[in-house]
């Protein structure tokens, strides 16, 4: 018996995918893209997160923001909103950058009372991605995103930021390439020359560094956006901690057992005929995939690790697990949504 | 007997067969070798089971020959990569038989990371009478020993044994879906998520690197490698599929690297059944060449596709599985039941395929009568040498009488592995940690 984790007053299976203007279609896609990031994140607490799982689901998630910025502007606006009306038509072509959330012409469909458009229904749309569970994704989209006050909704919503430096995608690449930061040889790989055999993937522990700061460098980007979006949320319950102002690289590696970075230790593997890769993961579980760590209005008491890599990597003082939520969206902003969203 | 004539098939034997599920037995791949007469499980506590086919003894002519236990060994150990502070499943990803070429029976096991030669022979003599030794083995005392004697070979009971001969690791560094044997029985492709590596079976210190679709940017990364076959024909032809639905098809000689196909299977997406999942459900768990070599077959979530080598727009042939899945996707995405891997298969004549399904039912369409059957392998349906009454699933409105909706499937019960004779009606399911084998009624 399939169980249906979500109460649906309509049958999502039922609307036609090519129906964009039907809010049933626009509830199924939020559905579908929350599950997706829930899915997502839990994939990667996984000790091994399986690449095709990983691969499908952002692909998923990436088709659906196209899909909803390329679905052309139809709504009215209604004539109390102090919104812009729909700007200007997104120019690009479908590709991985999504420019902004300017035009969404989808109603909001947990608000039933007020049809904001365009803006506010991104908006919506981002709001329950933080009933979804925090992430970069959600980071990055709202990534200048105002703090969604009960008073000045609209206001706020209309300063969205358009920066196309952040962009779904964007996010979902980062998350793919956190996913593989460090399990393989390093970007700049050996030259495949015909016939050049691999003798059983040797390893140099230079490598292993080159990863540590590719994925670094991934991270330390994250923490930029993040931090900048943080600041912008004066009236969100955010808890600015020293973890996410005060971190440098080093303390990344801070408490990390050294040892097994030990360069003898990783000949020494070799040399026993276990011939396990060196060194090439260590990063994967040093660098956070999302600095995703709130709890939401609906998941309220799970608190989604940051750095959920970090518990797996053996003794570490600095718990994952200690950190604060970010976001607390207050419920009288949206009074009517009920969306219980299953616990996979 | 023809397939045509009559579809139903008759249980022959329940193997393997256990009372409560532990997640060890659970069968993870099946596979007849190529003359039939052995069949090789593997499960995901990392141990083969080899079944070899009674002899059909004169006395009981009408008795077809029914499949024992051959041979059982633990062939991967689970492991600990102590850098990535990770356990490696030891759970048999694919089994692959090498065509026997003496005494001793060879096959090709792997888990995720690593593949190994295992050789199955038989002892059924051994040798009796050392100077040196006493028959328990303890050690003569020398200053015993007035006279030489030569030993004797003295009969035995039948012993197999199964050693293994070649360990082929530390190649991959995502896990391996497939392997595939070559015709030329001396080399064999392994597959792992962004690579195929070509491996001699004589050397496991190396391997060559053909494919490599890892972009130099994860962040680039919007497809993987599914499954890769060897053409059976010719040696220097594979074929592999990826999660995007499409297959590309590769010669060795064009070059050391085959990164560029030579052809590239897909078919264009239909527009009217366009949804959120799409992708996912275009995504192919399994393709697998046809025994004349002509045909490529690939199983993607709902449907099982029959390609022509030499047509790359379309399939020659579509096959849905369970479309009645089809408005359910949204449910199969939230229980994960939409990533499920399912294999599919050949007849022996290349006239019949067969793939399976939920609720442990498993489907097989003729290709040539265009009919098409649903069975189940469960207990309860098929007592020994019942024949398998065919099933099916009404989509709405009245439910006739032995049909079960869709919403009774159980979607915990899936038919994901199964293998068919390649010379004659015999098939084995594996459903979780039962093997089913089943063959053709006979007058």
């Amino acid at each position: 018996m399939i169980t249906k984790g979500q109460k649906r007053k309509y049958s999502p299976e039922e609307v036609e995918a090519t129906d964009r203007s039907n809010p049933i279609w626009e509830s199924q896609r939020q559905f579908v893209f929350s599950v997706s990031l829930n899915k997502y994140q839990r994939g990667q607490e996984l000790p091994e997160p399986s690449l095709r799982r990983s691969v499908l689901i952002a692909n998923t998630l990436r088709q659906m923001s196209l899909e909803f910025c390329n679905a052309p502007a139809e709504d009215e606006v209604p004539p109390d909103s102090s919104l812009s009306g729909p700007e200007e038509v997104q120019q690009e072509s479908p590709s991985n950058k999504i420019p902004s959330a300017k035009h969404h012409p989808a109603q909001v469909v947990t608000n039933s009372s007020s049809a904001l458009t365009t803006c506010s229904g991104v908006s919506s749309l981002h709001s329950s991605h933080y009933a979804a569970g925090r992430n970069l994704a959600n980071c990055q989209w709202n990534s200048s995103t105002v703090p969604l006050s009960n008073g000045d909704e609209d206001e706020e919503w209309e300063s969205m930021s358009t920066d196309g430096d952040f962009s779904l995608s964007a996010a979902i690449s980062s998350i793919l390439t956190a996913l593989d930061s460090n399990i393989e040889e390093s970007p700049q790989a050996v030259q495949r020359t015909p016939f050049q055999s691999l003798e059983n993937l040797s390893r140099s522990s230079e490598g292993s560094a080159t990863w540590v700061k590719q994925g670094v460098r991934g991270f330390v980007g994250n923490l930029e956006e993040w931090d900048e979006c943080r600041v912008r949320e004066n009236q969100m319950e955010v808890t600015r901690s020293a973890y996410l102002t005060d971190f440098t690289v080093e303390d990344l590696f801070q408490d990390i057992d050294t040892s097994l970075l030990d360069k003898d230790k990783l000949f020494g593997l070799r040399g026993c005929g276990v011939g396990h890769p060196a060194g090439d993961d260590l990063p994967r579980y040093l660098l956070p995939i999302s600095p995703s760590a709130s709890s939401s209005q609906y998941l309220s008491n799970q608190n989604l690790k940051c750095l959920p890599s970090f518990s797996s990597f053996g003794p570490l003082s600095s718990s994952p697990a200690s950190l604060p939520t970010i976001f607390s969206p207050s419920s009288s902003l949206f009074p009517d949504s009920r969306v219980v969203l299953p616990l996979t | 007997m023809e397939e045509e004539s009559d579809s139903r098939k008759i249980n022959n034997s329940f193997l393997r067969d256990h009372n409560y599920a532990t997640e060890a037995d659970i069968i993870s791949t099946v596979e007849f070798n190529s003359s039939g007469e052995l069949l090789a499980t593997g499960d995901k506590g990392g141990r083969v089971v080899v079944f070899q086919r009674e002899q059909e003894s004169k006395s009981q002519p009408n008795r077809r020959g029914e499949y024992n236990v051959y041979s059982t060994f633990q062939s991967h150990e689970p492991e600990f990569d102590y850098l990535k502070s990770l356990e490696i499943e030891e759970k048999i990803n694919k089994i692959k038989w090498l065509p026997q070429q003496n005494a001793a029976y060879f096959l090709l096991s792997t888990n995720d990371k690593t593949v190994k030669l295992w050789k199955i022979s038989e002892r059924d003599k051994r040798p009796e009478g050392y100077n040196l030794k006493d028959e328990d083995g303890r050690i003569r005392d020398p200053s015993t020993i007035t006279s030489l004697r030569v030993p004797v070979l003295q009969p035995m009971d039948l012993m197999v044994e199964a050693t293994a001969r070649r360990v082929f690791s530390n190649a991959h560094t995502y896990h391996i879906n497939s392997i595939s044997v070559n015709s030329d029985l001396q080399t064999f492709i392994s597959t792992d998520d962004l690579r195929v590596n070509l491996w001699n079976l004589e050397i496991t210190d190396r391997s060559f690197n053909i494919v490599d679709i890892k972009p130099s940017n994860m962040e680039e990364l919007t497809e993987v490698i599914t499954s890769a076959e060897f053409h059976p024909r010719q040696c220097h032809t594979f074929a592999y599929s990826s999660s995007k639905g499409s297959i590309r098809l590769c010669d060795m000689r064009q070059a050391a690297l085959c990164d560029r196909h030579c052809k590239y299977f897909e078919e264009p997406e239909d527009p009217s059944t366009r949804s959120f999942f799409s992708e996912i459900i275009s995504s192919i768990s399994d393709v697998k060449f046809s025994h004349n070599g002509r045909y490529l077959m690939t199983r993607d979530y709902l449907t099982v596709k029959v390609w022509d080598l030499q047509m790359e727009n379309k399939p020659l042939e579509t096959y849905q599985v369970h479309d009645y899945l089809r408005g359910k996707l949204c449910s199969l995405y939230e229980n994960d039941c939409i990533f499920d891997k399912f294999e599919c298969v050949w007849n022996g004549s290349d006239s019949v395929i067969m793939t399976g399904s939920y609720n442990n039912f498993f489907r097989m369409f003729d290709r040539n009568t265009k009919r098409d059957v649903t069975l189940e392998a469960s207990r309860e349906n098929s007592k020994p040498r019942a024949i398998l009454k065919p099933r099916k699933v009404c989509v709405g409105g009245k439910r006739r009488k032995d049909e079960i909706s869709v919403d009774s499937l159980d979607f915990s019960k899936k038919i994901l592995h199964t293998t068919w004779h390649p010379h004659e009606n015999i098939i084995a399911v594996a459903a979780t940690n039962n093997l089913y084998i089943f063959q053709d009624k006979v007058n």
